[in-house]
């Protein structure tokens, strides 16, 4: 794995868990609220998010400033992506692909 | 949502999330629950869900209350430290008393067997040393 440099390229959502991140992906192609975020993310990845765990990992993503709350429409909160969680979710998904890559590269090697 | 009980339940669990969360999210919290039932979700699990969510939300520390939050542990940490040291000073004059009424016993008990022949005190462990002068509390 390369050496990173600052802040900027850590991979800050190493720790934040599979919600967290899962959110973010759904989020990446456009603001949704909670209900949407569910649907989206049981299509997406065949995961059933619970409302509990889905409200607290939006606060943990806009405390760490990932995604911010757009102005209420009727009762729900939609919520938007922002340029640092874009940028977050990029370093990420790189990361993800290198330990994929490695993985499936030891596993030829090994003849598994 | 079939069951009449559904909505209760959910309201109940939302009741213990903090006053500042329920203020943000309880009515889409409460929407969102009838909607996930409508569609089939146990009531349960939805309830269930929001009750780890409660529990995190309140365990989970606010900047503000970091200080106060590691001043506590400390406090609690130097308060049980205080406790066992307590219960040791206690407990040694007993231990002391004990030991002091057995200075003459050759063995810590009846048929104890004797020190082992050939072994010389230069060669036996410190240990064994002690047990021969009979002090009881190499036992």
């Amino acid at each position: 794995m390369s050496k990173r440099d600052g802040r900027a390229g850590q991979d800050v959502l190493r720790r934040v868990g599979e919600a967290s991140v899962l959110i973010l992906i759904s989020l990446a192609d456009g603001p949704k609220h909670g209900y949407a975020l569910i649907q989206d993310i049981k299509q997406l990845a065949d995961v059933e998010l619970g409302p509990g765990t889905l409200y607290g990992a939006l606060d943990r993503l806009e405390r760490l400033g990932l995604i911010e709350p757009l102005p209420a429409d009727d009762r729900r909160h939609p919520y938007r992506i922002t340029a640092p969680g874009a940028a977050a979710l990029r370093v990420h998904l790189d990361s993800l692909e290198r330990v994929s890559a490695a993985g499936r590269l030891r596993l030829r090697l090994g003849g598994i | 949502m079939d069951d009449p009980r559904a909505p209760r339940l959910v309201e109940t669990v939302l009741r213990c999330y903090p006053a500042r969360w329920r203020r943000r999210h309880g009515e889409e919290a409460a929407e969102l629950a009838a909607l996930l039932i409508r569609d089939g979700t146990p009531a349960i699990s939805v309830a269930w869900s929001y009750l780890a969510g409660a529990a995190r939300a309140r365990l989970t520390l606010r900047p503000g209350r970091y200080l106060t939050a590691v001043a506590c542990a400390l406090l609690v940490a130097a308060c049980s430290l205080g406790v066992s040291a307590g219960l040791l000073a206690s407990a040694a004059p007993a231990r002391a008393a004990s030991t002091s009424q057995a200075p003459g016993r050759a063995h810590c008990r009846a048929g104890s067997p004797a020190p082992v022949p050939g072994m010389t005190p230069a060669m036996s462990r410190p240990q064994v040393i002690i047990w021969e002068v009979g002090h009881g509390r190499s036992c």
